[in-house]
């Protein structure tokens, strides 16, 4: 029993992890891209190492800290990262119609 | 077109490569003459059930010092590209980029949680070095990783140069002298066995291995974040 569920939280990291190098490949622009590598990858290692957890109940404890590690540093990372690139002013896709980054600057600035 | 073509040509070259090494590929069923003798030899001899770290800062611990000699190089080379006087600095960068402003407050909080964290697992690794994967250099690295963390945090932070640079030193001159009383008390140049091998397997054994392990950790987290200081805007 513990197999089978370990191989359906298994094959569902796999699943997400390849939607997740799909998004990569396939967004149009950098922040699109690294929303969908960030989202499905934190999901899909979380399912991933989940599973090995009902495989090896040993390792749980060990496992559960993985976890909360990737969970802590995927997205803090991810966000920094897409911060920088507003920053510099990397293209959107024109298809993006709000920016509530360049918005909270502008309003700051004004009110300053 | 012949763009397209050369990109599945490239492809298809890449496969045949790598289904010749997976097809081809046999399990070794035993270690060859020497690594079998290693494996034999390090936690007989040397105490230590990591035969990597054990081969590394018993038998090749003389490589390991030439490996801290060529970081050192690369510190002081980056250094020397980089360093200048700090007005220098200052003036060439202020017309180019903009001043750096204050990281946003969930990278800051991020970095409260993240960095002893880091430093607690990073302790860990150079201190269990003997005993599981790890040892020195890995856990320097992991150092230098909560380094850069921190400098992400709060870009305007201040390294102490000073007490980075003489723990470095420290460290260095530490792990020669622990080679030279190898060779006063036993048998060679940063012989392990200058200290009681112990009982296998436990935190304190394996001789002088745990003690270079915590030196080189020293030495390559200091270096590191030196490095990482230097590459600040």
């Amino acid at each position: 029993m513990a197999e089978l569920i370990a191989s359906i939280l298994l094959l569902a990291g796999a699943v997400f992890h390849l939607s997740a190098g799909l998004g990569v490949l396939r967004m149009p622009d950098a922040y699109t891209r690294m929303q969908a590598g960030t989202k499905a990858s934190t999901l899909g290692n979380t399912l991933v190492l989940g599973g090995m957890a009902f495989l090896h109940p040993g390792w749980t404890l060990k496992l559960l800290l993985i976890i909360y590690f990737v969970l802590m540093t995927n997205p803090i990372s991810s966000h920094a990262l897409a911060r920088a690139a507003h920053r510099i002013r990397v293209p959107m896709t024109p298809k993006t119609t709000v920016d509530a980054l360049r918005d909270a600057g502008e309003q700051s600035r004004g009110g300053a | 077109m012949i763009r397209r073509a050369l990109i599945v040509l490239a492809v298809a070259l890449f496969g045949f490569m790598f289904a010749g090494l997976s097809v081809h590929h046999v399990e070794r069923q035993s270690l060859p003459p020497l690594g079998k003798r290693y494996v034999e030899l390090v936690p007989q001899e040397r105490g230590a059930p990591n035969v990597i770290t054990g081969i590394l800062l018993t038998y090749r611990a003389f490589d390991t010092l030439g490996e801290l000699a060529v970081l050192f190089m690369v510190a002081a080379g980056v250094g020397m590209v980089l360093g200048g006087r700090e007005g220098d600095h200052a003036n060439r960068l202020s017309d180019a980029t903009p001043p750096p402003r204050q990281a946003s407050e969930i990278v800051g909080t991020g970095a409260q949680i993240l960095v002893p964290l880091i430093a607690i697992f990073a302790v860990y690794i150079i201190a269990n070095g003997h005993l599981s994967a790890g040892g020195g250099f890995q856990g320097g690295a992991v150092v230098a990783s909560s380094a850069v963390l921190l400098l992400l945090a709060n870009p305007k932070q201040r390294f102490d140069q000073q007490m980075l640079a003489s723990t470095e030193a420290m460290a260095g001159v530490l792990f020669v002298l622990v080679g030279v009383a190898g060779l006063i008390f036993a048998n060679g140049f940063l012989d392990n066995r200058v200290l009681p091998l112990g009982q296998f397997g436990t935190f304190f054994s394996a001789g002088a291995i745990p003690l270079l392990s915590v030196l080189l950790g020293a030495k390559v987290g200091c270096e590191l974040s030196v490095i990482i200081d230097r590459f600040r805007t």
